[in-house]
């Protein structure tokens, strides 16, 4: 049994061993995986990252595992699967790349048809999400407003 | 002694690897690699067990002579104590 808690930094795992396997934190990957119930599976990148991969980068001293939409020349655009706003990477801020996770207890690999359909429709579905949230913003505002009028009227 | 819960064991490659869920994550960082005897003692002992229910339970499932399991059981509770895994 080995402990790697001392002196932790993903970037050291995966060179030493050759995989990451931890805990999911954070909501941005969401329905994929849920913050602090499921695991994923990095190895360290050896290639180009393809479209619909999952890059593990680093922003700052933050990890963040998000979905490569793209290549672009000195890198990636990325966006998590719960989120709207897409962003540049370049191309030595990505340490790795998600090739299998625990979904609950359910394992499953990205290399699986199924799962490669889901991360399909959840890009090509990214513009008609976006449409509804703004809507749903919009209309949470609205009612904000009508409730704060409402309760200045008594 | 029994192994706090927080944690499940996850096999990838024909390896297991203890990973923190819930809770748990905010405060342990890391990979607990178990061999294949790590791997089922971690699991015995995710219920309230002591050291001879754990050797009696090694000898159980290995074909191994109980000095050698009494020294891995006593060995695998020591390190979990020591890194804080026992409640």
């Amino acid at each position: 049994m080995e402990n790697t808690t001392e002196k932790w930094k993903i970037e050291d795992v995966l060179k030493e061993k050759g995989v990451y396997i931890g805990p999911t934190v954070g909501v941005s990957m969401l329905p994929m995986l849920k913050n602090r119930r499921d695991t994923i599976v990095v190895k360290p990148k050896t290639e180009r990252l393809k479209r619909l991969d999952v890059a593990l980068y680093k922003r700052g001293d933050a990890y963040v595992l998000h979905r490569v939409l793209a290549s672009t020349e000195k890198g990636y655009i990325i966006r998590g699967d719960n989120c709207y706003a897409d962003e540049n990477v370049p191309e030595e801020a990505v340490i790795g790349v998600l090739t299998e996770f625990f979904r609950k207890d359910k394992h499953i690999l990205c290399t699986d048809k199924k799962y490669i359909r889901y991360a399909e429709r959840r890009v090509k579905t990214y513009k008609p999400r976006r449409f509804f949230v703004r809507i749903k913003t919009k209309i949470r505002a609205f009612g904000g407003k009508i409730l704060r009028a409402l309760r200045l009227k008594k | 002694m029994k192994i706090k819960n927080g944690f499940v064991v996850r096999k990838v490659g024909g390896e297991s690897v203890v990973v923190p869920v819930g809770e748990m994550s905010k405060n342990f960082h890391g990979m607990i690699n178990l061999n294949e005897t790590g791997a089922f003692l971690w699991n015995f002992f995710t219920a309230e067990h002591t050291v001879d229910e754990g050797v009696q339970a090694l000898l159980g499932e290995y074909d191994v002579e109980e000095e050698i399991a009494r020294t891995d059981v006593e060995q695998f509770v020591k390190t979990i104590q020591e890194n804080g895994f026992a409640e």
